[in-house]
């Protein structure tokens, strides 16, 4: 058993890893607009074909990719919030419509993706080539970088929201819009703020999980149904319960993913997630709302 | 004398309803002026409408000579025009200092921030003493002077207070009055809407009755009508 | 108001059966009969989504799972086609009830993020069941619809024409039917007001279930039909494109109307259709729906019917 624990433990926290970022992402939007952005994954996808494209076609290296990468995400999560959330600010609906609206530019971000780059898997070199010992257990190094990369941009993210002013504001918009604008800050101009962070967030994770997996227009949807699933467990609301959920939903795959196979986990985990809000409908670290 | 604030005109409401039918007022600098009248014939829609929260349908505001009329809040604090909000709360999961220094996030209030959070400790005693306490666990009376700091963090040169002791005990409604006369003794101009029209008198230079979202009266300090008078203006001979 | 819309709607019926007398090219009544398939899935979220404005982002699962019921009873228990359509909607319900649980009790976003990723799994559990499902590659050569020896394919798909459209008429009726009940009533006054409806002890959860579970009945027979029909089962259909053109329906089409995604479901299926037909646009198509979709969103969120009404209604003034 314990050649097999290790390496579980070890691909459960580079799961959970990439779920914090993820999840991280949906709630920095969701804390600041009331808004749960769907193209959440159709932006990482972006960042990882812009990165491709950068790094292997125009053979500028990997480094220029992230930062392309990211970029385009940036670029086109401000986009989003300019043209699909922000029309809608005080509506009664907005959340219902924005679910929706994020959904379409989802759509259109994955089909003009498959439209552009065609249906050829692509694949991104790793930042770091080798080994190294994790616990015992060989990994490459490019995913011991994902797992200590993920608890450091936390980290500066937490460092962020609470020590800077600019991270206030974006907490404070949260809490009392009318009390924040009448403090002088520009509310609008922190709702694109806060939807650029998390789009350079999602443009990082694509980017990264473009060297683990194959790059294809659904690279960033079928984790991003796990990042929903980290966010109804730990509840939208902050970010230290949303990237503990995140390590928690990781390492239960990991370890579901051993037990039961990879064919059985997607269902278990589900029918884990009715249970929980069948007991907990505010999820299981979350608050009465 | 200059004048530092104009409404001429103004009209404004939310979606369908309009709640302003034409407000004119005025302040000059190193004035107090205070507003009264029943709730809900627009007192709080006017200073809304003053301070960008929402947009005029018709109308004007000028301060300080500059037409700032529909401009953006964040706009409107960077001219010095600062609203403290009724019963305001602020951010409940913030701290009292953080929500301070955020205050003087916007760039008129980044210089000289130090000085003007002493003055406010100074002022406020006891935002002082509950610094790391979050702001959802003050009581109302704290809340307001959390409200009141936070606006003199952005280095007002119009400080608008909006029923600062609704809903304080006697005590510390004594209390707050008293630190909102030592804000105007230091002469930072202020538009206070109050019920309590002797502490408006004892305040201010003039006095605005807002009603059915009109300037219903104004009165001059100097020839201000006695106690029954005004509870007449304010209640309706019926009332009586 | 009302009276002239039920004469319309049964002008429309009184027409569309008439359509094969002049379509006879097996292509166009092809459209006709996906068109009602769709219209069908539309309709019934539509109660969900916008009758009683439950933030149901699932419903596409309820198709999915109709369409696997009738391919797999088909294929792995030879089971008739005709029993394997309606027991289509027998486990959508059953599904829907499932997903109903934790839903009764949630709030907001969660009810959106908990079907969401109902649907998405249900797309997981079919890809990794590979032995029963097929897998990415899915079920083919499911059974004709038959009666006798006679095929509903032949004819150019004569009879398949018309099983859709009873299917689809069936569907609009009951659901006409459920909106004026008492219950329809209560599903409206729940959306409009919840807490008033509370208050006069409407229980919401039970609502919740019951809508679920009705809205899923006929989504999952439109299911089993469409794997018949098309004698496949693929996971698309649980996937991010069907779902944002079924939804684009109900919201052009105006959610809460009944009939109005009907229309929508019958107008976006020709256009989507035109479009695959011509080079470069099979992905666009797609691109041009969601666009469509966010524009009726901005401009006339009761959907593009009102947008017509709203046209119509100052010359009428005049």
């Amino acid at each position: 058993m314990d050649g097999v624990l290790i390496p579980t433990l070890v691909s459960g926290l580079l799961l959970g890893s990439l779920y914090a970022l993820m999840a991280s992402g949906l709630s920095l939007i969701w804390t600041t607009l009331g808004v749960f952005n769907f193209a959440h994954g159709a932006l990482m996808t972006l960042g990882a074909y812009i990165a491709w494209t950068v790094s292997e076609q125009l053979g500028l290296g990997l480094a220029a990719g992230f930062v392309a990468g990211i970029g385009a995400a940036v670029i086109a999560g401000v986009l989003i919030e300019l043209l699909l959330v922000r029309p809608f600010y005080g509506n009664r609906n907005m959340m219902l419509i924005t679910v929706m609206t994020t959904l379409a530019a989802s759509t259109i971000l994955e089909r003009g993706i498959s439209m552009i780059w065609g249906p050829r898997l692509k694949q991104l070199p790793r930042t770091l080539d080798g080994q190294v010992n994790l616990l015992g257990a060989p990994v490459s190094a490019h995913e011991a970088l994902i797992i200590v990369l993920a608890p450091a941009v936390l980290l500066a993210l937490w460092w962020y929201t609470g020590r800077t002013l600019s991270g206030r504001s974006l907490r404070a918009v949260g809490q009392n819009r009318s009390a924040a604008a009448l403090l002088g800050i520009d509310v609008p101009r922190t709702f694109s703020l806060a939807f650029g962070l998390s789009a350079a967030l999602a443009g990082l994770t694509g980017v990264l999980l473009g060297s683990i997996r194959f790059v294809t227009p659904g690279l960033g949807a079928d984790p991003l149904v796990n990042a929903m699933i980290v966010v109804i467990f730990g509840g939208l609301g902050s970010l230290g319960a949303t990237a503990g959920a995140a390590y928690v939903i990781g390492l239960l795959e990991a370890l579901l993913v051993l037990w039961l196979g990879l064919y059985w986990t997607p269902s278990v985990l589900f029918v884990a997630l009715i249970l929980v809000l069948v007991f907990r409908p505010n999820g299981l670290f979350g608050k009465a709302a | 004398m200059t004048r530092l604030l104009e409404v001429t005109g103004l009209h404004a409401g939310y979606s369908a309803v309009p709640v302003l039918h034409g407000i004119d007022l005025h302040l000059d600098a190193g004035e107090a002026i205070g507003l009264f009248g029943p709730n809900g014939h627009g007192k709080t829609t006017l200073l809304h409408t003053v301070s960008g929260l929402l947009k005029p349908t018709k109308g004007s505001v000028r301060f300080d000579g500059q037409d700032i009329t529909g401009a953006k809040p964040s706009a409107i604090v960077a001219a010095g025009l600062v609203q403290a909000q009724q019963g305001n709360t602020l951010f409940g999961d913030m701290g009292v200092q953080e929500t301070l220094e955020l205050a003087a996030f916007n760039p008129r209030g980044r210089s000289g921030a130090q000085t003007r959070l002493d003055e406010v400790h100074a002022l406020f005693p006891r935002l002082a003493e509950r610094r790391r306490q979050r702001a959802r666990t003050l009581s109302g009376g704290e809340r307001q002077m959390l409200s009141i700091g936070c606006a003199l963090m952005c280095n007002p040169r119009l400080l608008i207070l909006d029923e600062p002791t609704l809903g304080l005990s006697p005590r510390l409604k004594g209390e707050l009055r008293e630190a909102i006369a030592e804000i105007a003794r230091k002469g930072v101009p202020l538009i206070v809407v109050e019920q309590d029209v002797e502490f408006l008198l004892a305040l201010s230079s003039r006095l605005y009755l807002v009603e059915q979202g009109e300037v219903a009266r104004m009165i001059d300090r100097a020839d201000a009508p006695d106690h029954k008078e005004i509870m007449d203006m304010y209640f309706g001979e019926q009332a009586h | 108001m009302t009276r002239n819309r039920s004469l319309f709607a049964l002008a429309a019926l009184v027409l569309l059966a008439l359509v094969p007398a002049v379509v006879t090219d097996s292509y166009t009544r092809h459209i006709f009969i996906i068109a009602f398939i769709y219209g069908t899935v539309a309709v019934n979220w539509d109660l969900s989504l916008g009758l009683a404005g439950l933030f149901n982002f699932g419903h596409l699962a309820f198709f999915g799972i109709g369409v696997y019921t009738a391919a797999i009873l088909t294929t792995a228990l030879d089971l008739s086609p005709w029993l394997a359509i309606p027991a289509g909607g027998l486990t959508a319900a059953l599904a829907a009830l499932l997903i109903a649980l934790p839903v009764a009790r949630l709030q907001g976003i969660y009810v959106v993020l908990v079907t969401f990723a109902f649907g998405q799994l249900c797309m997981q559990v079919v890809l990794s069941q590979g032995d029963l499902t097929g897998g990415a590659e899915g079920l083919v050569r499911l059974p004709y619809l038959r009666i006798g020896d006679y095929s509903f394919i032949r004819d150019f798909r004569f009879g398949y024409y018309y099983v859709a459209l009873g299917l689809l008429t069936v569907s609009v009726v009951a659901l006409l039917l459920l909106a004026r009940s008492p219950f329809g009533k209560s599903l409206r006054a729940v959306r409009d007001n919840p807490d008033y409806a509370t208050a006069r002890g409407i229980s919401v959860a039970r609502q919740r279930v019951l809508v679920l579970c009705a809205s899923a009945v006929f989504t999952g027979i439109a299911g089993g039909f469409y794997a018949i029909y098309l004698r496949v089962a693929s996971p698309e259909v649980f996937g991010f494109s069907v779902a944002t053109l079924i939804l684009s329906m109900v919201l052009i089409g105006g959610a809460g109307s009944i009939l109005g995604p009907v229309f929508a479901a019958l107008a976006l299926t020709f256009a989507t259709e035109a479009m695959a037909g011509i080079r470069g646009l099979e992905e666009a198509r797609f691109i041009v729906v969601a666009v469509a979709m966010i524009l009726v969103l901005r401009i006339a969120p009761a959907g593009a019917i009102d947008i017509f009404g709203r046209l119509l209604a100052p010359r009428r003034k005049s």
